[in-house]
């Protein structure tokens, strides 16, 4: 009969379970390393203390005026000409700007109703060109 | 030395410490450990983040940031409590104070807030006499940037 012929295998029928643990231990490492928390990066501002005001002379300011609709007026100094930017592009003209005048201060003036992305967007741009000097401020007619 | 080998038993018990319940310890250590730990009350609000491309670490310790939640319609949240804007200084100064002035504050604003509202944000926190201010921002990947 089939009964007698069958030979006792050496091998166990068990599924081995030893190495369970360590399995669930590399997932849960895997898991801890790969989970990254937005809110620890963002971009980092000094704020003026209080009663703290310093005369600048218009011809080291550099206009960005941010529009709810999230264009860039950019307005040199003391001259009345205006041109219109995209955020992205504040990033080529902060350089140029700064490489012709060292003591260049980034005034970013927001309209009150425009969304803070836009704010975040141009703040971003200043940073990527390493700017240093930048003063924030709401717009006001 | 020899006679007395002759009569040592040979034990039955195995000469190997039991390793197989190792991990069912370390795991209950785990546990343990995770019920008995007990968070700063500040979790996050359903915020949409803005994003930026220059966003970096934040160069303090995590018992120094506290994060200032702004929502879209002007809600404020400092752990977990709600507040109304003109109550932010009061609520900071001493927290600031306390920290010996290392503490930095992490302005975590919705993206479609209005800017007046982070306007006052602002003025507030430099009432608290704040210095160090993070714009929280999630980091913004070149390739995004560059389709957009």
């Amino acid at each position: 009969m089939a009964v007698l012929n069958k030979k006792k295998s050496g091998v166990s029928d068990e599924i081995p379970t030893s190495s369970m643990a360590d399995i669930a231990f590399l997932l849960l490492i895997f898991f801890l390393v790969t989970t990254v928390f937005p809110k620890d990066k963002g971009l980092a501002i000094v704020l003026p203390e209080e009663s703290e005001q310093v005369q600048v002379s218009q011809k080291n300011i550099l206009h960005l005026i941010v529009q709810p609709n999230g264009m860039v007026e950019v307005k040199r100094g003391e001259s009345q000409q205006i041109q219109t930017l995209r955020a992205q592009e504040i990033e080529g003209v902060w350089r140029q700007e700064v490489a012709a005048n060292t003591n260049l201060i980034a005034a970013v003036k927001t309209h009150p109703d425009a969304p803070y992305r836009f704010m975040i967007a141009v703040l971003d741009a200043l940073h990527s060109a390493n700017a240093e000097r930048i003063s924030l401020q709401i717009l006001e007619n | 030395m020899a006679g007395r080998k002759g009569f040592q038993k040979r034990s039955k018990a195995s000469e190997e410490i039991p390793s197989s319940s190792l991990a069912d310890i370390a795991f209950l250590l785990l546990i343990f450990f995770m019920v008995t730990t007990v968070f700063p009350s500040d979790r996050a609000r359903p915020i949409d983040w803005p994003e930026a491309a220059a966003a970096q670490k934040v160069d303090e310790k995590k018992k120094n940031i506290l994060n200032v939640w702004i929502e879209e319609d002007g809600k404020i949240y400092i752990n977990d409590q709600n507040y109304s804007m003109d109550e932010v200084s009061q609520v900071v100064a001493p927290l600031y104070a306390a920290s010996d002035r290392a503490l930095v504050i992490s302005i975590a604003g919705d993206r479609d807030t209005p800017y007046i509202l982070m306007d006052q944000l602002q003025k507030e926190l430099v009432a608290a006499g704040v210095v160090r201010v993070v714009f929280a921002a999630l980091l913004e990947q070149q390739m995004q940037r560059a389709r957009r």
